[in-house]
């Protein structure tokens, strides 16, 4: 009260009180506790209760894990703590743990699994890089132009026209996305951008200035078909695949490709063609209202039926179409939901400033949904790796099926729970990755939602 | 084209240009059985500013929403631009590119930056160079006076500077035409004058607009013609003088009794 109001020209000016921190919270960590553990006696005992529940969980595992734990045998029977009782048979786990993680491949050429591992990481690493640009195409090409060359690397053998083709496409834009990270790493410039200036054309027509970009591409790729045009690698026939590398090849491939043939589904579902719109709802119904197991069955079993003798198509293919088949019914469903979250008032301000169809669907609706709907395709995309356990049932031997086959091989008659300890370790750790990387998404696109 | 006239208006067109640019011929609409516009006839000259007035449900958003088809018409002809709007998408693409629509929710792009909302057209549908499309925005940008936000997101911004990123937006395609359906409704009183000050130096600058909007104030002040609608038809079409002072038909008096009496 110490000023006097200030008068201008005979009114009151007014002037707002300055903003003040917010007052301190009641924090420390005996505080939290005394609020969120021990606040009244309800609270108390439960909390009591609880730990208690924990410590005995926990002992118990920890006795199970590594008190009674063998990590040294070359048998089951050599893993007995006493002439009555079985220890906690690591060994096994140890012996068999490159099969369950490759399956029945050939020793001497697991190095293709790794590289082609390695190279899907270098692929996918510099979206996490924040001077990289056109991350976009970087992410796009690694599910569509590496699995490619993944796939020739896990096959080997010839190479039909296609395949060379593809493999080297595939070898060029692994090689060209590499040097467009260092190159945005060192000049904070794109390769585009870098290949314009350093061959002398910015200076020209905006129109001229992709023509150094593909006379250039178009050089790197004849250079690199002719250098692996006599490269060739063992063939690895898929019966012989298996463990976590099938299930993540088969729920990859359906992974990758969910989610174009569910958005096409649910754009055709929402569509004015009446043919367009009864097609597509036919064919996510039927999909969705069939179990993945009987889907499965059918391609294995039923399809080869149809087919003109002497076609021969081969399990590990049809369970795969028959998965993607699949997961893109459920995704189209998915995606339809995030659509429908986009106002009228997107569509009509698209409409009214003359962008044609695919064009406020690409650039405006599907950025936004896609947005709205990554815990959902990320929870179909968890589901999706999980159902592939299914395809043990149909004899092919993924990550569960390798697992079983332990119990039955004679060394290890019998052993059962450690092995499937590590497949829940194995799958706990793949599926909190993607729910990680999905939540890092949310975050990193949820910009234009700060207010 | 034959309109019903009388000699009042015509005194004013000829004022504005006697170029038609938007002619309504028998017009009907309706929405399942609602019958929302009724036999409309309507031509709009060059460069003129009309204001569109009614109360709620009176057909007034849906006449300028079936002017570039974001509505359908059922019967009559709508020529914009010299071009017959019909279902041929070519006709509704060029009648599109020349008309400009600002909407009472704004509807800017919320994951695209105000720079980005302006930019998206006129690089996707006009085939401008980003740079080249940039620079007119910001141009536009500071004509609406914010283009210090340019790097923002809509969603940081106040209803008034959204509405006139809208504007800005809008501008960006050049439009012959601009159609504002009710473009000060949703925002708050503080805010209102900004967007009108935009409007008024747009409508100054010869641009022809039509406007649905309840601001009388806007309408004296700049409109050369209002129309008073009601039950899908126009009630009345006069000089806002005329208009305000000595309305002809007692249900326009109702009306202006009604949102000028507070």
């Amino acid at each position: 009260m110490a000023d006097a109001p200030m008068t201008s020209g005979g009114l009151l000016v007014f002037k707002p009180k300055p903003s003040l921190p917010p007052p301190p919270a009641t924090t420390g960590v005996i505080g939290w506790m005394r609020f969120n553990l021990f606040d009244g006696i309800y609270s108390s005992v439960t909390t009591v209760i609880g730990v208690l529940l924990i410590g005995y969980i926990a002992i118990g595992f920890y006795e199970w894990a590594f008190v009674r734990a063998v990590w040294e045998a070359s048998s089951r029977n050599e893993c007995r703590i006493s002439p009555t009782e079985f220890g906690t048979c690591w060994a096994g786990v140890e012996f068999w743990f490159t099969r369950f993680i490759y399956g029945r491949y050939p020793d001497a050429e697991i190095w293709r699994i790794d590289l082609a591992a390695l190279i899907f990481v270098l692929w996918m690493a510099p979206l996490w890089l924040p001077r990289v640009t056109a991350k976009v195409i970087v992410g796009l090409s690694a599910v569509m132009v590496f699995p490619f060359l993944a796939g020739y690397l896990f096959l080997g053998g010839e190479r039909n026209w296609f395949m060379a083709i593809m493999v080297a496409l595939s070898l060029t834009w692994f090689i060209g996305t590499m040097v467009h990270v260092a190159i945005c790493l060192v000049t904070n410039q794109g390769l585009g951008r870098w290949i314009i200036q350093a061959t002398g054309f910015a200076s020209r027509d905006d129109r001229l200035q992709k023509y150094p970009i593909i006379i250039l591409s178009l050089i790197a790729y004849f250079v690199v078909y002719f250098l692996v045009a006599d490269w060739q690698t063992v063939e690895v026939v898929p019966n012989q695949w298996g463990g976590l590398f099938l299930t993540l090849v088969i729920s990859g491939v359906g992974i990758a490709s969910a989610l174009p043939i569910g958005i096409v589904l649910a754009l055709g579902r929402r569509s004015q063609m009446p043919v367009v719109r009864v097609l597509c709802v036919a064919f996510i119904e039927l999909f969705r209202s069939v179990p993945l197991i009987t889907i499965l069955f059918m391609a294995t079993t039923m399809f080869p039926l149809f087919l003109p003798k002497g076609v021969v198509f081969n399990n590990l293919a049809s369970v795969i179409v028959a998965v993607c088949l699949f997961s893109a019914a459920y995704m189209a469903e998915t995606v339809r939901g995030g659509l429908q979250a986009i106002s009228r008032g997107q569509y009509e301000a698209a409409e009214a400033m003359g962008l044609s169809y695919w064009q406020s669907m690409g650039l405006i609706v599907m950025p936004q949904a896609l947005k709205l709907m990554i815990p959902n395709i990320v929870g179909s995309f968890i589901g999706l790796l999980k159902d592939t356990t299914l395809v043990s049932i149909i004899g092919l031997y993924d990550l569960l099926g390798m697992i079983n086959a332990v119990s039955q091989d004679p060394q290890w008659i019998g052993l059962h729970h450690e092995p499937l300890f590590t497949a829940a370790v194995l799958y706990f750790v793949a599926c909190l990755a993607m729910s990680k990387y999905s939540q890092h998404l949310e975050r990193k696109l949820g910009a234009g939602d700060r207010r | 084209m034959n309109l019903k006239t009388d000699g009042m208006v015509d005194q004013i067109r000829s004022a504005v240009s006697d170029e038609v640019v938007i002619a309504l011929n028998q017009v009907n609409k309706w929405y399942g059985e609602f019958h929302a516009l009724k036999d409309i006839d309507l031509s709009v000259y060059k460069g003129e500013r009309i204001v569109i007035c009614g109360p709620s449900g009176s057909g007034k958003s849906t006449l300028i929403r079936c002017l570039n088809r974001l509505e359908e018409h059922q019967r009559g002809d709508i020529v914009v631009n010299g071009v017959t709007l019909d279902t041929n998408v070519k006709n509704i693409d060029a009648i599109r590119s020349d008309v400009g629509m600002v909407f009472q929710s704004f509807n800017l792009f919320p994951h695209l930056t105000v720079l980005e909302n302006c930019t998206l057209a006129p690089i996707w549908v006009k085939s401008k160079s980003k740079r080249e499309a940039e620079e007119y925005a910001m141009e536009l940008l500071t004509r609406v006076k914010i283009p210090e936000q340019a790097d923002k997101y809509p969603g940081q911004l106040s209803g008034g500077q959204q509405q006139r990123v809208a504007i800005a937006r809008s501008l960006c395609m050049d439009p012959e035409i601009m159609l504002f359906d009710e473009p000060t409704s949703a925002l708050d009183p503080e805010m209102i004058s900004e967007v009108l000050d935009v409007m008024v130096e747009l409508a100054d600058s010869g641009m022809t607009m039509l406007c649905v909007s309840h601001e009388m104030g806007f309408a004296k002040r700049v409109a050369d013609r209002v129309i008073f609608m009601d039950f899908g038809e126009i009630v009345e079409e006069n000089t806002p003088e005329e208009f305000f002072e000595n309305p002809k038909s007692d249900r326009t008096r109702l009306f202006l009794s009604q949102i000028l009496a507070h």
